[in-house]
């Protein structure tokens, strides 16, 4: 997880909200792009399952921006794509050929809790009181995620108990 | 549109309807999503752009940009991407390729891209295996290294990527990892943006046929960002005092940037053109020269 460049002290309430729609499209985009790993190499559980928080981060996105668009119409943006990486969005290595459902899921609970640890660490910092409300409403959604994600990781079944890695072809010596 | 309308490309405009067969996990996940970024920023159209690649997994990507792309041959990438850049210095040339393709089978063509100084960037994802093959040695592969053809461990030194570009009087030598994305893009950018050879050295982990210690966390635990430690990328001397820790220390960022880029080759070519062109035989003449009189 990373964030450069930008202020939390000095945060302002419309840069705090499209700072929190790009996190929003930086986690859509990622799990978008696993969901096409996964139908790659024929892994439509996951597949299915990333597609599904893919729809859930858009869904997030679309209601920052409307409360955006109703508070400061289109006033233009300070805050850029380049200064954050890795907030919401689940790590690009933790996609694994053949992963299971199981560990889809893992995926994404650890992205929910990257991204509530990450709020936290910004409460710290900010001092406008319209930013920290907007924060630890963040924060608490993060938190309603991982728990809804615990719970559907708790409705699966057992694991076979073969690694991602049996799938997979070992070295071949020439 | 008005004719004067400037269009913003943005970084999906870079990327083709072809779907990624990388491993899940794999680094070069994130150096085509850099790559995307770099040239949203630069602005060229994808029409404008030539990408030339080699063989081996990472050389699959131009196909995943809209560029005008060029899977060649193993280890020729450097000597494709010349020739497009002579025949139409107009378009923007970029190279791509694995460790093996560049510094093994294709490692001779580098020194001569580099003294010719031809503006081309050449971005290599050094994953020290060769993966598509499905895990031997590679040439950046560390001493000592167990894999498909080196059972007992490998003999040999690696090659330093850095180094080896650096002694030869590179311009432009960078270094970027999947554990900062936008610092990639950056890199990548200013890459294609200087005016002569760029080399990007990327440790693009290989999650099926990697070490462990060369993962993203791993990678991550030795990655030092090159600002952060006061570097002066106008230093050559300590650019190549710094690549020496390659393989045990990540420095990310930009190593050496020449302050005083030298003319490039495709601008020698055009100067020595128009100074021949002076005394040259008109078109419609040309036949004269082998006409007897």
């Amino acid at each position: 997880m990373a964030m450069t460049g930008i202020d939390f002290n000095a945060l302002s309430l419309m840069d705090a909200l499209d700072l929190a729609i790009l996190v929003e499209d930086e986690a859509q985009e990622r799990y978008e792009e696993f969901s096409e790993q996964m139908e790659q190499h024929r892994t439509p559980e996951a597949a299915a399952f990333f597609r599904h928080m893919a729809g859930n981060e858009a869904k997030h996105g679309r209601e920052l921006s409307a409360r955006r668009t109703h508070m400061f119409r289109d006033a233009p943006r300070s805050v850029t794509r380049a200064m954050l990486f890795d907030v919401e969005a689940p790590d690009y290595d933790a996609a694994r050929a053949f992963m299971s459902p199981r560990r889809a899921m893992e995926a994404a609970l650890a992205s929910e809790t990257k991204a509530r640890r990450f709020f936290e660490a910004a409460l710290n910092a900010i001092r406008d009181a319209s930013v920290h409300a907007l924060f630890l409403e963040l924060r608490d959604e993060e938190i309603q995620h991982q728990e809804l994600v615990q719970a559907e990781i708790a409705k699966l079944p057992p694991d076979s108990g073969l690694a991602d890695e049996d799938f997979v072809d070992e070295p071949a010596p020439q | 549109m008005s004719p004067n309308s400037v269009i913003e490309y943005q970084p999906k405009d870079y990327k083709s309807s072809l779907k990624p067969i990388w491993c899940p996990g794999c680094g070069d996940y994130t150096v085509v999503q850099a790559i995307y970024r770099a040239l949203a920023a630069i602005g060229r159209p994808p029409h404008e752009i030539a990408f030339v690649s080699g063989i081996g997994c990472s050389s699959r990507i131009p196909g995943y940009t809209t560029a005008y792309g060029f899977n060649s041959v193993h280890g020729r990438a450097l000597p494709i991407a010349q020739g497009i850049k002579m025949a139409n210095p107009d378009l923007l040339v970029l190279a791509a390729g694995g460790d093996g393709d560049g510094f093994s089978i294709g490692g001779g063509h580098i020194a001569h891209m580099i003294r010719r100084n031809m503006d081309i960037a050449y971005i290599v994802m050094d994953n020290q295996i060769y993966g598509l093959t499905k895990g031997q040695l590679s040439p950046t592969s560390q001493k000592g290294r167990i894999t498909a053809t080196s059972h007992y461990g490998s003999l040999e030194e690696p090659v330093n990527p850095l180094l080896y570009v650096l002694a030869y009087g590179a311009g432009f030598v960078a270094q970027a990892a999947p554990t900062d994305l936008p610092g990639m893009a950056a890199v990548i950018e200013e890459a294609i943006r200087y005016p002569g050879f760029a080399f990007v050295n990327i440790q693009s982990p290989c999650v099926t046929y990697g070490e462990e210690a060369q993962q993203v966390k791993g990678l991550k635990a030795i990655s030092q960002n090159l600002v952060d430690i006061g570097h002066n990328p106008a230093d050559r001397l300590a650019a190549m005092d710094l690549a020496q820790h390659y393989g045990s220390k990540l420095y990310l960022g930009v190593f050496y940037r020449n302050p005083e880029p030298p003319r490039t080759y495709t601008d020698l070519v055009k100067d020595r053109q128009e100074l021949l062109s002076k005394d040259a035989l008109p078109k419609e003449r040309i036949l004269d020269l082998f006409i007897k009189k």
